[in-house]
């Protein structure tokens, strides 16, 4: 057993299973206490069952673990309550659960919107909110939370994953700046790993449709993603979780296999400026071509006619 | 001859700020407009139909085409309504701008569920369903310009605006993903981070501006110091109906900054250090070579207060 994080008491929602498994022992390992939350259900979020996280929590031998559900309110509060009544406080948060279903934008179910957008954005927002008034009064907290390249670099097929990854990097922003000043650091992770998520038939299928019509994907050098263990991502949480990482905050690092990188945010490139504010459309189509919009790439060009 | 003769548009949120000043734009330049607004209050409680329905005479007076629209965004079935007034009025829907919104700051520790989920009901889920609809229609047409409002409140990070970040950044992320789903269609979709003076932004009370500049907390553009003069909505709007023309028909998937004559593209995040290792890292050798890697030179945008 490592002592990085000794004393210290964790909580890791989707930690039954791929990533959040890994993190979740990953922390122990490293001194912690820690509650598993899994609801235990297929990767569309469909068919519960409480297998995945006492499985876990057999696994991390010393330590206790228990399951609750994430996706509603209560569920987050029971979840931040266990580690408290359990353990007596909570200084770790780790939010992994998430659920997929893929459509393109013009195929798109309200419903397959609204499951996706409530487990990932909702489930996350619940936790960190419940946590945060803990971690504000002890003056100590580290939230990890999970991003996503696909809505930073932009998946064709994700517009509800994508628009809720990228709302956790949002929130994680935003929740950096409000909790800093009290010892709290609020970072996120966008991992890359082979899981059940990742590699199956429909996520194969999908790559060789993009390849047939030429849709770009931001894949940014990765490996085939069957080769990556998501046991890769979790030092890199423990190290955020742990008093070395007490100045980082409000950072976004993209971990696969053995690499970890620190993600750019969005900032102005190329800018063009007129100092009375009032553009016309004559002086933006003149000007424009040449300056902001130049070099620019369409990563999904229309099929010639 | 306008940019956009025989082109249908539909704004959400048209009834006053930057919807406004978009709209009148885009039916000067020759679109038939949808003025969508549900016409409540910045915290979008209340509801009337004078705010869409004074910008459509005031469209009209100048010899345009417009009509109003009074429903939520939020609601899916609603949104399918608002796309097919378009249809029904003008025969297509060329362009569609989200820019409906509505604001209910809070520090996160205090913020409740219910002013989560108004927020990102508004925003989040009010985009995608509009986009839904119309991308259908425009799928069909074989052509199609979608321009979201985002904001540098989740790209950037505000402290207060935990719910109106998260729907921001989530608004930016999904212009990326439904950009290639929608490209190959002659459709581009892009996403505009507005600064602009307008009843919303003056919400944010001086106190709060001045609590973050005194604490030294990162915030948007107001407290970075850019000068406070033509921020008017009328100077987000030329941009948003730039990237309707022809002339920005190959822009897609992009999210510009736009304020006061100030016109910007923002980069696309990035993977810009790298550590490597030949099998798996432990924490202990992260934490040894991260301040010399990754973490050299990273500021904390909300140090920790200092004990006493």
């Amino acid at each position: 057993m490592g002592d990085m994080l000794a004393g210290r008491v964790a909580v890791v929602t989707g930690g039954g299973r791929g990533i959040g498994r890994g993190v979740a022992r990953a922390l122990a390992a490293a001194g912690a206490k820690v509650v598993v939350n899994d609801y235990g259900v297929a990767v569309d979020g469909r068919a519960p069952s409480s297998g995945p996280a006492f499985d876990v929590v057999a696994e991390i031998e010393r330590d206790g673990g228990e399951a609750v559900a994430v996706a509603d309110w209560e569920g987050a509060g029971r979840i931040v309550d266990t580690a408290r009544s359990r353990f007596g406080r909570i200084d770790i948060l780790v939010t992994c659960a998430g659920i997929l279903r893929d459509r393109m934008v013009f195929n798109m179910s309200e419903e397959e919107w609204d499951a996706v957008l409530a487990v990932h954005l909702k489930g996350t927002f619940a936790c960190v909110r419940h946590a945060c008034t803990h971690m504000r009064e002890q003056r100590w907290g580290r939230i990890i939370t999970f991003s996503s390249g696909s809505g930073l670099f932009g998946n064709p097929g994700q517009a509800n994953y994508g628009a809720a990854k990228s709302a956790i990097g949002g929130l994680t922003k935003v929740a950096a700046r409000d909790l800093g000043k009290y010892g709290v650091t609020v970072n996120a992770i966008c991992p890359v790993a082979g899981t059940r998520m990742t590699v199956n038939e429909e996520v194969r299928r999908a790559r060789e449709v993009r390849k047939e019509r030429g849709i770009q994907r931001e894949d940014r050098g990765v490996a085939q993603i069957e080769e990556l263990d998501p046991d890769d991502v979790a030092p890199m949480v423990v190290f955020l979780a742990s008093e070395h990482a007490r100045g980082v905050n409000g950072q976004f690092f993209l971990c696969f296999g053995s690499t970890v990188a620190l993600v750019s945010q969005p900032r102005p490139v190329k800018a063009l400026y007129k100092a009375d504010g009032n553009w016309t459309l004559d002086e933006l189509d003149r000007l424009a071509p040449t300056t902001v919009l130049e070099g620019l790439v369409n990563p999904a060009p229309p099929k010639e006619a | 001859m306008g940019r956009l003769d025989g082109k249908a548009a539909v704004v959400t949120g048209a009834g006053r700020g930057i919807g406004r000043a978009i709209a009148e734009l885009l039916a000067a330049e020759g679109a038939a407009v949808v003025v969508n607004d549900v016409g409540s209050e910045v915290d979008g409680r209340g509801a009337g139909t004078s705010v869409a329905d004074e910008v459509v005479a005031a469209i009209r007076e100048r010899g345009g085409r417009a009509v109003a629209s009074h429903e939520s965004v939020a609601d899916y079935a609603a949104a399918e309504r608002i796309v097919a007034t378009a249809v029904r009025e003008f025969g297509a829907i060329d362009v569609l701008v989200n820019n409906a919104g509505i604001l209910r700051d809070r520090m996160l520790f205090n913020m409740s569920e219910e002013e989560w989920d108004a927020v990102i009901a508004v925003h989040l889920k009010g985009t995608f369903n509009c986009t839904r609809h119309a991308a259908v229609q425009m799928r069909q047409q074989r052509r199609g310009r979608i321009i979201s409002i985002s904001s540098t409140s989740g790209v950037y990070g505000n402290s207060g605006q935990a719910n109106y970040g998260a729907a921001k950044d989530g608004i930016a992320g999904f212009t990326r993903v439904v950009s290639r789903d929608l490209g190959r269609y002659g459709i581009t979709v892009n996403a505009v981070c507005p600064g602009a003076l307008t009843r919303m932004s003056q919400t944010v009370p001086q106190s709060a501006r001045r609590t973050r500049n005194e604490r030294g907390l990162e915030t948007g553009f107001e407290e970075r110091g850019f000068p406070l003069r033509n921020f008017g909505p009328e100077n987000v709007a030329p941009w948003v109906v730039h990237l309707a023309t022809d002339a920005a028909q190959n822009v897609n998937g992009q999210t510009f900054l736009v304020m006061a004559g100030l016109v910007a593209l923002l980069g696309y995040p990035a993977p810009v250090r790298t550590i490597q290792k030949d099998g798996r890292w432990t924490p202990e050798e992260i934490a040894t070579i991260f301040p010399h890697t990754l973490g050299m030179d990273l500021a904390n945008p909300a140090p920790p207060e200092r004990t006493r």
